[in-house]
């Protein structure tokens, strides 16, 4: 017995002293590398700035013609940079009432107003969100040494949000031109003066094609007037993923050849923010896009292009970047035949009790200005999820688009009641009935339950000639966890809403898909 | 049935009640409505002076007051409860530009507009000057730009068209001229004089002078110079110094170029092979230096400032130093001893003078041997180990000549 004890204590004294040992040496080597950081002399000339790009709003040079000098590429796209790392950290500035940054930005005599500004926000605890979305930006002057340059910068469209005591006070909008004289400082173009001028407001007006259009409550493609009759659509194989590894556009040429003869005219697909690229998109997957919507225009369908999926953080200072990514996909298809209109948004209401209802308003709204400068000739609707939330930015949209899953008996009730606020066509976009009977969900409705809703549904259509698009085509083997969460009864929902089973047979709702 | 009366009376005159009191409220929220009409009149204001905004409310309510300016935005409260008169922060009252406000109530906007700030012409002048390039080259083509960024004192920048003087000196000129000021600045190109020299600059806005400045004026491109040889004598000896010397170099308005300017010589020999060396220059001479050859040559010589000048070609030619030199084998041939050499005194030659030879065995080189005589006299041995017994041809050279000897005999 005493053996034993004494084995025991011994490792364990050993135990300890190898314990303290780590200890020891993990302290001194995170002592030692705490040392070393920012010993690197080359960031002393801030040459090797690892800079992400994090504000991109929309920056024109108007003109580079000055009586200094000629100005070099380069330089240019430094001041640019800088100069609108300047307004971000300004504008996070002022969000924050913190000062970072602001020294790198600003000169010592500049920075000044900007820092007692900031003290009495913080003393009055005032917020502002603010970002800016257009710039147009041309230099007055370079001087010879290229250490300094004056620019004016007009029609700087601002948007803010005042919050006092992190209650909303004001939204505001303002419109105005800057004169800006920056200095080469440490590597760091950095504003000197700048002195607000002018005031105005004055959008441009941009010139549609008219090929669709919506008068009254009709929407018309080329003068004809245009009834949807849609589906949503994954690849059976590759649901929320359908521009990933695993894309074939002769699958998706197929399905479309089995909505077309199924007696639809729409699908509606789904665009990833972050799979597409954030603010810089990925050009395969724009070409990838652009064969999908040339697969459609050949089979005679027409797209309903839902951006922004998997999308949640609508802040005004990530504004710009979602800007540039709208950019970049909407201005490429602003002549593609096959759009019917652009979704900003799935279901964007299910993010106003975690992201703030006027956060995500106010990017909805300004995201649909955005979207109408830089495609005119294409609808915008937003896919709200419920029909109360449907109201909301109706003058924003060309068309309502709102989804349906509660009880198919109270619809015609709560679509004439939606009705009386709009006056726009309004798109049942989404519903449909999971046929979930099974191990999860044992008095799930059956297949036949499904085909019974969808046969009720269609007669509903029919009678008041409702705009619609089902949920969805296939039944699919798996749903990924971002989409209803990780829960295996939720999960096992969503598979089963299709009109196809997974073995590519037909469900006695097909009969009704379209009639 | 006259209960039935009672109650539709009763009824009619309760709804009757609640019809003129809803008509009441809304009457009353009618007038509940506020309005802001603005009393202050002035719309300009200059800088660093108190900007009151007083507003005249149709009814009291608590007010606030957003105000949007060149850096940045606020929210300010009125002065007392419930009226609408705000007096602009300084720091915000002191920087000019166009500053939008928004007079908010307690449910929205109540009143819009802008005033602006502009700068403040009364109080001293600040000055900033920006003058570049530092240093420039003499002739009239190069120049260095003057900024002037005149403010007032609240740092505002000056309105366009204020009048900015400036001053330059640059030997026994000065010159003085008057800018208007456009874009928040003031500037002019200052050409360089055909001299070089330091320029001083100066600027004055208003009362206050800018302190000095001065731009250094360098040399043009120097131009097509001369080169000249010295030496202590013309003979081959590989132990004396040869100095090539340059005119002074001058730009082509006669300024001595900068001291330090490299000018690099190429010599050539009589082979065809290049030699080099260069100096850089002291008061527009530039002094290049190399060691005579060790045997008879000639030297062509041609200097160039690269990439902007070059001097003529110089010919300079080196005699023979000895026409023999004894040489003398111990040992069985294995030690060879070759001196005295003597030079063109008979005096002896300076020690390290180099002594080469070539050992030849059936025509085929075996070894070459260099070394560097000490009191005229340099001595090769052949060693065993390395040189088996048999005959060897062997060749001598130093200072230019060269001997031969066949079919020594090593044993």
């Amino acid at each position: 017995m005493m053996g034993w004890n004494r084995n025991i204590y011994r490792s364990l004294i050993i135990i300890s002293f190898v314990g303290a040992i780590i200890l020891i040496l993990f302290g001194i080597s995170q002592t030692l590398s705490y040392l070393t950081t920012g010993a690197d002399r080359s960031s002393m000339l801030h040459l090797a700035l690892h800079k992400e790009q994090v504000y991109l709003p929309k920056l024109k040079w108007k003109d580079t013609i000055n009586p200094g000098r000629p100005i070099e590429k380069q330089t240019l796209q430094d001041i640019e940079q800088d100069y609108l790392n300047a307004w971000y950290i300004r504008n996070a500035a002022y969000q924050t009432n913190k000062q970072e940054g602001i020294e790198d930005y600003y000169t010592k005599s500049a920075r000044k107003h900007i820092v007692t500004s900031l003290v009495s926000n913080k003393e009055k605890d005032i917020a502002i969100h603010s970002t800016t979305t257009t710039h147009n930006v041309a230099l007055d002057f370079y001087s010879a040494d290229g250490q300094l340059a004056v620019i004016t910068d007009t029609g700087v469209k601002e948007y803010q949000r005042v919050y006092r005591d992190h209650e909303l006070l004001l939204e505001t909008e303002l419109q105005s031109d800057y004169q800006v004289m920056l200095m080469l400082e440490d590597g760091f173009w950095r504003i000197r003066h700048m002195v607000k001028e002018k005031n105005y407001s004055s959008d441009p007006v941009m010139q549609t094609n008219n090929s669709i259009k919506v008068i009254g409550e009709k929407i018309f493609v080329e003068d004809k007037e245009y009834q949807i009759k849609g589906i949503n659509y994954y690849p059976q194989k590759t649901p929320w993923d359908m521009f990933g590894d695993d894309y074939d556009i002769n699958v998706i040429g197929a399905d479309f050849d089995v909505i077309k003869n199924a007696g639809l005219n729409t699908i509606r697909i789904f665009i990833p923010y972050e799979v597409f690229g954030k603010a810089k998109v990925k050009t395969e997957k724009l070409e990838k896009l652009k064969e999908v919507l040339d697969k459609a225009e050949a089979k005679n369908l027409k797209v309903i292009v839902t951006l922004f999926d998997f999308y949640g953080d609508y802040s005004v200072l990530d504004w710009t970047l979602t800007h540039r990514h709208a950019e970049q996909i909407v201005s490429t298809f602003t002549h593609h035949k096959a759009i019917l209109a652009w979704d900003i948004k799935n279901e964007p209401n299910l993010d106003f009790d975690s992201r703030g209802k006027e956060n995500v308003l106010a990017w909805l709204k300004e995201m649909t200005r955005q979207i109408k400068q830089f495609d005119p000739n294409h609808l915008i609707t937003i896919g709200w999820s419920d029909t109360a939330s449907a109201s909301l930015l109706q003058n924003e949209v060309d068309i309502i688009s709102f989804h349906y899953y509660l009880d198919i008996n109270t619809f015609p009730e709560a679509y004439t009641a939606m009705g009386a606020k709009i006056e726009k066509p309004m798109v049942l976009q989404e519903f449909g009935l999971s046929s979930s009977r099974g191990l999860w969900s044992p008095f799930g409705p059956s297949e036949k339950g499904q085909a019974n809703y969808y046969k009720q549904f269609q007669e509903i259509i029919k009678q008041d000639n409702i705009h619609y698009l089902s949920w969805t085509l296939y039944d699919f083997d798996e749903v990924p966890s971002g989409v209803v969460g990780k829960l295996p009864w939720r999960k096992h929902k969503q598979k089963y809403f299709g009109f196809i089973d997974r073995d590519g047979n037909k469900k006695p709702a097909f009969e009704f898909i379209s009639k | 049935m006259k209960l039935r009366k009672k109650y539709i009376i009763l009824l009619l005159l309760g709804s009757l009640i609640c019809t003129i009191s809803i008509a009441f409220t809304t009457v009353l929220e009618k007038t509940d409505e506020v309005s802001a009409v603005l009393l202050t009149k002035e719309r300009v204001f200059e800088a660093g002076n108190t900007i009151v905004l007083d507003f005249k409310l149709s009814i009291p309510v608590r007010t606030q007051l957003f105000i949007h300016s060149s850096f940045g935005s606020n929210v300010i409260d009125s002065d007392k409860q419930n009226t609408a008169h705000f007096v602009v922060p300084e720091f915000m009252a002191k920087k000019k530009g166009l500053v939008s406000y928004t007079l908010l109530g307690e449910s929205g906007s109540l009143y819009e507009g802008e005033i602006r700030i502009i700068s403040n012409t009364k109080t001293k002048v600040h000055l900033e000057s920006y003058i570049g390039p530092p240093s420039i080259i003499a002739g009239g083509e190069d120049y260095t730009m003057q900024i002037i960024v005149p403010t007032d004192s609240y740092d505002n920048p000056l309105p366009d068209s204020t009048a900015v003087l400036i001053r330059h000196q640059f030997l026994d000129i000065e010159k003085e001229s008057i800018l208007q000021s456009k874009d928040m600045i003031g500037w002019v190109n200052i050409f360089s004089y055909d001299q070089s020299g330091r320029i001083l600059l100066f600027s004055k806005v208003g009362g206050t002078v800018s302190k000095e400045f001065s731009v250094e004026v360098y040399p043009s491109l120097p131009e097509n110079f001369e080169i000249r040889s010295n030496r202590k004598h013309a003979y081959a000896d590989g132990n004396q110094i040869t100095e090539f010397i340059t005119s002074i170099i001058k730009d082509e308005y006669g300024n001595i170029v900068s001291d330090g300017s490299l000018v690099k010589f190429i010599i050539k020999d009589a082979k065809g092979l290049l030699l080099h060396t260069q100096g850089s220059t002291v008061n527009g001479q530039a002094v290049g230096k190399i060691l005579h050859p060790d045997h008879k040559d000639t030297w062509q010589i041609k200097a160039y400032v690269p990439g902007m000048a070059e001097s003529n070609t110089l010919t300079i030619a080196y005699t023979q130093v000895l026409d023999d030199f004894e040489v003398k084998f111990d040992n069985d041939n294995r030690e060879i001893t070759i001196g005295p050499l003597v030079s063109f005194m008979e005096q002896l030659t300076s020690d390290g003078t180099i002594v080469k030879i070539d050992v030849f065995k059936d025509n085929q080189k075996i070894e070459t041997k260099i070394k560097t005589s000490s009191q005229g006299l340099v001595r090769f041995l052949l060693q065993d180990g390395f040189y088996a017994s048999g005959n060897y041809d062997i060749q001598i050279k130093a200072l230019g000549v060269q001997k031969e000897f066949k079919n020594i005999k090593l044993r």
